[in-house]
């Protein structure tokens, strides 16, 4: 086995065991992604300074020095996340030429461990989209089959990570942003709970739901890069002050009497039988381990999509209303006045799906409108979360699939904006409760697309989820099986 | 739904030739949106947001690290078309 289809926990034990450097590791990545990036297309901008950062890390370890169990662990970091030095686009011609001055705080964490920053890897546009092909700056294919979309909008972390171009990665999670490409993509992804991850230098989207989470080729590799992330940041003003469990070393495989609930409003017309069929083995996996299944109802959930658009758009219209051309990024080049130069920068700087989420924020908060629409969806955010505080009195963790559908071809819902937005019915729950959910895969369509379970906690609940995930993953022997090594 | 009213509120332009696309898919997508029981009376839950101390801190960017993004600059200032007669 190369060392790029290794997870972070093995490569971690051989590094501290001088199995192998960090130098050597990172070479075979590269390696890895030049003999696969030409048909996968999962990085907008490589890090040409990764190899002095694994040439420090051997340096520091040759020297005794006591390093974070991560450092040398090659990651791949989704391009909305600020790092200094570095281009960071959000996949937008808006932000093409952006380098920013500073390091997000999950950057700095990132660092600090020194772990090898691969590159930023592609997205939709500014978050907006379930499929990365609203990327303004190129195409990213399902490592699996390349005729299907990695999902999105963290579509370019999942792959690179499902192809063994990167052993770890970063997404950020407004509406199913990590857990739909990590599904499409067979691999681990969780989005925290809200607070829980400083937002700090993610470039905002829809601020009350945004938050960035790890991504992995097994449970404990997102554990660990989680215990990494998290924590209280001054720098973020919804940042939980509280401590965290190390999840990695808290994790703990008993299920026994763990009550799952299966809200059967997810295994409705909408969700493929194939996708259904997968989840509903794998929960008996958990079952015969000692998981007690029952049946709940979360009822609301037939509002969750018009909520999140209403919501998501609306502050979307809000945050991207800095991008006008002046202090930074994209100006369009000829103007009469300041008028004329905003509008022709925001309609020459972002693409369709930008301008129509930012046009129905626009119009949910439109003086006449904004009761029908905004408010409504305040009060119907209210009953979505309280239906879960209800749900986590008679169950622990809630099982649901990740996504509707394995991933669909490229093209195939591009041109058709209402059905794209409807895929995202399974995940756009726990941000509009904040809940914590993981994605893991639990199985395969006839022609090899993954498919993704989903695992809702309550709020701080991490833990739970894992171990809950990483019980699955021990019964079937590990994830090695969704490992897209063939390209 | 008049497109060029909410394009103007967001300060964006339609091309001519993708306004009745945008029409269309808005149309759409508002109608989606409008899928919403009667929540009159539900309360709303507001996230706990906790406000740093507001002071001064001097360890901040310099002058030339902003200015290396401004798409157009002149004199070390930011550059913006003429705003008053």
């Amino acid at each position: 086995m190369r060392l790029y289809e290794k997870t972070a926990a093995e490569l971690s034990h051989m590094l501290q065991q001088r199995e192998c450097s960090a130098v050597e590791l990172l070479t075979e990545v590269q390696s890895r992604i030049r003999q696969a990036e030409d048909t996968v297309g999962a990085y907008i901008t490589l890090n040409e300074r990764s190899m002095e950062c694994a040439k420090a890390v051997d340096a520091a370890r040759h020297r005794g020095e006591t390093l974070h169990p991560l450092a040398g662990i090659p990651i791949a970091v989704k391009d909305n996340i600020s790092t200094k030095g570095l281009r960071t686009t959000c996949a937008s011609r808006m932000l093409e030429h952006y380098v920013p001055p500073f390091d997000a705080s999950v950057m700095q964490k990132i660092h600090a461990a020194g772990m090898v920053l691969m590159g930023k890897t592609n997205m939709d546009e500014f978050a907006m989209g379930s499929s990365t092909e609203t990327s303004c700056l190129q195409q990213t294919r399902n490592p699996h089959h390349p005729d299907y979309v990695p999902g999105g909008s963290s579509g370019g972390s999942a792959a690179a990570l499902a192809c063994g171009e990167a052993i770890l990665a970063l997404g950020s999670d407004t509406g199913g942003s990590i857990r739909q490409p990590a599904a499409f993509c067979g691999v681990v992804g969780l989005k925290p709970t809200y607070g829980s991850v400083s937002r700090y230098g993610l470039i905002a989207y829809a601020s009350s739901f945004d938050q960035i989470g790890p991504m992995g080729r097994s449970v404990r590799d997102a554990a660990m890069l989680l215990s990494l992330i998290c924590g209280h940041d001054p720098m973020d003003a919804t940042s939980a002050r509280r401590k965290y469990p190390d999840f990695a070393a808290e994790l703990n495989a008993d299920v026994q009497g763990l009550r799952i609930g299966i809200p059967k409003e997810y295994f409705g017309d909408g969700v493929e039988d194939a996708v259904k069929e997968a989840a509903m083995k794998a929960l008996g996996v958990l079952e015969a381990r000692g998981a007690v299944l029952k049946e709940i109802s979360l009822p609301s959930t037939t509002y969750a999509i018009s909520t999140y658009y209403i919501l998501a758009s609306a502050e979307a219209s809000s945050n991207l209303a800095r991008y006008d051309g002046v202090k930074f990024g994209y100006r369009t080049p000829v103007y009469d006045s300041l008028a004329e130069m905003y509008e022709k920068t925001r309609s020459e700087g972002f693409g369709d799906e930008v301008k129509r989420r930012i046009m129905l924020g626009s119009y949910v908060l439109s003086a006449g409108f904004q009761d029908a629409y905004y408010q409504k969806a305040r009060r119907v955010q209210g009953m979505i979360a309280r239906e879960f505080d209800g749900a986590f009195r008679e169950c622990d963790v809630i099982a649901v699939p990740t996504a509707p559908t394995p991933a669909f071809r490229i093209g195939e819902h591009r041109n058709d904006p209402v059905r794209m937005y409807s895929s995202d019915i399974c995940t756009v729950t726990a941000n509009i409760a904040g809940l914590p959910a993981i994605s893991i895969p639990c199985g395969k369509t006839g022609v090899g697309l993954p498919i993704g379970l989903q695992l809702i906690g309550d709020r701080f609940d991490e833990q739970r989820l894992l171990n809950t995930a990483y019980a699955y993953e021990e019964s079937v022997g590990g994830f090695g099986d969704y490992k897209a090594v063939g390209i | 739904m008049d497109i060029q009213h909410i394009a103007k509120l967001a300060a964006l332009r339609i091309e001519p030739e993708k306004q009745e696309q945008f029409c269309q898919d808005m149309e759409a997508i508002v109608a989606m949106v409008s899928k919403l029981p009667d929540a009159a009376g539900v309360p709303v839950t507001d996230g706990a947001m906790m406000l740093r101390e507001d002071v001064v801190r001097t360890e901040a960017f310099s002058r030339d690290e902003l200015l290396q993004n401004a798409p157009c600059v002149k004199d070390g200032c930011v550059a913006v078309p003429r705003t008053v007669g």
